[in-house]
C-alpha cells in the first residue's frame, strides 16, 4: 500500500511536528521509562520477600465450602483483593493511567483531592493490560515456587501480601504501554508500517534487545541476593553455611531470575505489541 | 508469633520485623510528602477525616472481616466498631495473659508517624498519587505497630525468666523501676546499629557494575533511598521506647 509522495511527505511532516510537541509536553522518555522499570525491580523484590515470610497457606486460595456454588464463588484471597481494590478505588487510586485494577469497581464518588495527571498514552490503546494472565500465573505457577509448604493461619496478612505482589507485577508489566509509546515516538515510520501490516513477529523483534534483557535479569537476581540476605550487627553478613547456599536467602535469587525471564519480560513485551497494534486506531 | 514462646523466637521475630519496617519506609520514600493526603477534611469524608484516616479505617474494616486482629501483636488503629471475622479463623496457642489484646499504644504510633517521622524521610512535594501514598503509609504503620506490640511477648518471656524480680515491682506499680529492669542499653545500641545497616544495604542502588562488596552497602548515605540515620533515630526515639511502654503496660496487669 503506497501513499502518493505528496501525502506521504505531508504525513511525515505532521508526525514529526506532533512528535516534537509531545516531547515538549510530556516527561516521557527512554530514560524515565528505564528509571521507572529499574526502581520497580526493588518494589517487586521487596514484595516477594515479604510474601515469602508466610508459608503457602493454601486455605487462603480455596473456595470456602459454604461459598461454593453461591454468588460469592471466590477464594478468600480473591475476595480480599476485590475488597482492597474497592477501598483503593474510593481513595482515587486508579485515576491516573499507570495502574489498572484486577477487578474494576464503580464508585459514586472519589474521596481523593483532585489532581491534573498528564496523560502520555494514546487514548485508544491505554486499556491494554494482561491482568488476567498475571493473576493466573501468580497463583497457579509462581506462588508454589516461592512459599514453603505449611499453614500458619495468617490468611489475611498472606492475602494482603499477595495483593502487594500482584500490584507491583501488574504495574511493571502493564508499563509496557509506556515503553511502547516511547519506542513508537522514537521511530514512528518503521512502527507505523509494521502496525499497518499487523506484523506481530516483526514488532516483537523490533522491541527485543536480548543484551538489555540479560542485564535486567541479572540485576534483579542480584537485588534478590542483596535485599534478601540476613543482616547481622557484627562482622560480615551471614549468607548461609556455605557461600553457595541459597537456603538462608529469604528468596531464592534464581527464582527471581526465572520470574523475570519466564514471565515479567515476555508479558511486558506482549503488552507492548498489543498496545502498538492499537496505536493507530 | 511462634508457638514456642522463647527469647530466641521473640528475638527472631523482632529482627525479621526490622526488614519489613525498612522495606516499608523505602517504599514510602518513593513518593514525596503529598500533604493533601493528610488535610482534613478530605472532600466527602465523614467527621472531617483526612484521606489517610479514611483509608486506614476502611482497610482495617476489611482486615477485621478477614480475621486479622486475632493475635496480640496485630492491633488496629481504629478499634471501635470493627466488624467481626467473616471467615473461620485458625486458632493460635495462647501464650500471653488474656488481657494482652487490650494493650495498645497505637495512638502514640499514629501521631509519631505523621507528625515526626514522615517529615524526616520524605521530600517536600506533591505528585498527586494520594491513594498510593496512604496505602504505603498504612504498610509502614502496620509494620511499626506490629514490632512495637511484640513487646507483649518480650515482657512475658522476661517475666517467666525472673518472676521473683518482676512480681514485687508489679505489685508496687513501680513503673520506673520496671522500665529500668527492662532496659539493656548494650542490646539497644546493637539494634540501632543493625537497623541502620539494613537501611544502608536495602536502600542502596544495586547495579551490575559495582565490584565493591554490595553486602556492606555503599559508603555514601546520601545515595540511600532512606537516610540510614533516620532508621537509628526512629528506633532510638520511638520504636524501642514505645516497645518498652507496651512491656510495662503488659506487666502491670500480668498478675491480675
Amino acid at each position: 500500500m503506497l501513499m502518493p509522495m505528496a501525502s506521504l511527505y505531508t504525513y511525515l511532516l505532521i508526525c514529526n511536528a506532533t512528535l516534537l510537541l509531545l516531547h515538549r509536553c510530556s516527561g516521557l522518555s527512554l530514560d524515565t521509562v528505564r528509571d521507572f522499570l529499574t526502581r520497580e525491580e526493588d518494589t517487586i523484590v521487596f514484595s516477594i520477600i515479604e510474601r515469602a515470610k508466610y508459608p503457602l497457606n493454601l486455605p487462603a486460595y480455596e473456595v470456602p465450602a459454604y461459598f461454593a456454588g453461591s454468588r460469592h464463588d471466590a477464594s478468600f484471597a480473591e475476595l480480599f483483593v476485590r475488597d482492597s481494590e474497592a477501598v483503593q478505588t474510593k481513595a482515587g487510586r486508579y485515576q491516573n493511567q499507570e495502574e489498572i485494577p484486577f477487578f474494576p469497581f464503580r464508585v459514586p464518588f472519589i474521596l481523593s483531592p483532585s489532581y491534573n495527571f498528564t496523560s502520555d498514552l494514546y487514548p485508544a490503546a491505554a486499556f491494554v493490560n494482561l491482568n488476567d494472565e498475571i493473576w493466573s500465573i501468580y497463583f497457579n505457577q509462581f506462588l508454589s515456587l516461592l512459599a514453603k509448604n505449611g499453614d500458619d493461619g495468617n490468611y489475611a496478612a498472606t492475602a494482603a501480601s499477595d495483593f502487594l505482589c500482584l500490584q507491583a507485577l501488574s504495574k511493571r508489566i502493564n508499563y509496557g504501554r509506556y515503553v511502547a509509546e516511547v519506542k513508537f515516538r522514537g521511530d514512528p515510520q518503521n512502527y507505523t508500517t509494521l502496525i499497518r501490516n499487523k506484523d506481530k513477529d516483526a514488532l516483537m523483534k523490533l522491541l527485543t534487545s536480548e543484551s538489555q534483557e540479560d542485564v535486567v535479569k541479572r540485576r534483579v537476581q542480584k537485588k534478590a541476593m542483596v535485599f534478601g540476605q540476613n543482616v547481622t550487627s557484627n562482622g560480615p553478613v551471614e549468607t548461609g553455611d556455605s557461600n553457595s547456599s541459597q537456603a538462608s536467602f529469604k528468596v531464592d535469587p534464581s527464582l527471581v531470575y526465572k520470574l523475570y525471564d519466564q514471565w515479567v519480560i515476555p508479558l511486558t513485551k506482549q503488552v507492548e505489541v498489543e498496545y502498538l497494534l492499537h496505536r493507530l486506531d | 508469633m511462634a508457638e514456642q514462646l522463647s527469647l530466641a523466637a521473640v528475638r527472631g521475630a523482632l529482627i525479621r520485623e526490622e526488614d519489613s519496617i525498612v522495606f516499608a519506609l523505602i517504599e514510602r520514600a518513593r513518593r514525596p510528602r503529598n500533604a493533601p493526603a493528610y488535610y482534613a477534611p478530605a472532600a466527602g469524608a465523614d467527621d472531617g477525616q483526612s484521606l489517610a484516616e479514611f483509608f486506614v479505617r476502611e482497610a482495617e474494616a476489611l482486615h477485621a472481616k478477614a480475621g486479622h486482629y486475632e493475635k496480640p501483636e496485630d492491633v488496629p488503629f481504629f478499634p471501635q466498631d470493627l466488624p467481626s471475622p467473616l471467615f473461620p479463623t485458625k486458632g493460635y496457642p495462647k501464650v500471653l495473659h488474656p488481657f494482652a489484646s487490650s494493650v495498645s499504644v497505637n495512638d502514640a504510633i499514629w501521631k509519631m508517624y505523621f507528625n515526626e517521622l514522615l517529615p524526616l524521610f520524605t521530600v517536600d512535594g506533591d505528585d498527586g498519587y494520594y491513594a498510593e501514598t496512604v496505602a504505603l503509609d498504612f504498610a509502614c504503620l502496620k509494620a511499626l505497630s506490629r514490632r512495637i506490640h511484640y513487646g507483649k511477648y518480650v515482657a512475658e518471656v522476661k517475666f517467666q525468666d525472673a518472676p521473683q524480680d518482676y512480681s514485687p515491682l508489679i505489685h508496687a506499680k513501680a513503673t520506673d523501676a520496671l522500665m529500668n529492669l527492662l532496659t539493656f542499653k548494650a542490646v539497644e545500641e546493637k539494634v540501632k546499629k543493625r537497623v541502620e545497616k539494613k537501611a544502608r544495604i536495602f536502600g542502596q542502588n544495586v547495579t551490575l557494575e559495582d565490584s565493591a562488596d554490595k553486602n556492606e552497602g555503599s559508603a555514601d548515605d546520601s545515595e540511600c533511598k532512606v537516610n540510614p540515620k533516620v532508621l537509628s533515630e526512629l528506633y532510638d526515639r520511638w520504636v524501642m521506647p514505645l516497645t518498652k511502654d507496651v512491656e510495662v503496660d503488659y506487666l502491670l496487669r500480668r498478675l491480675d
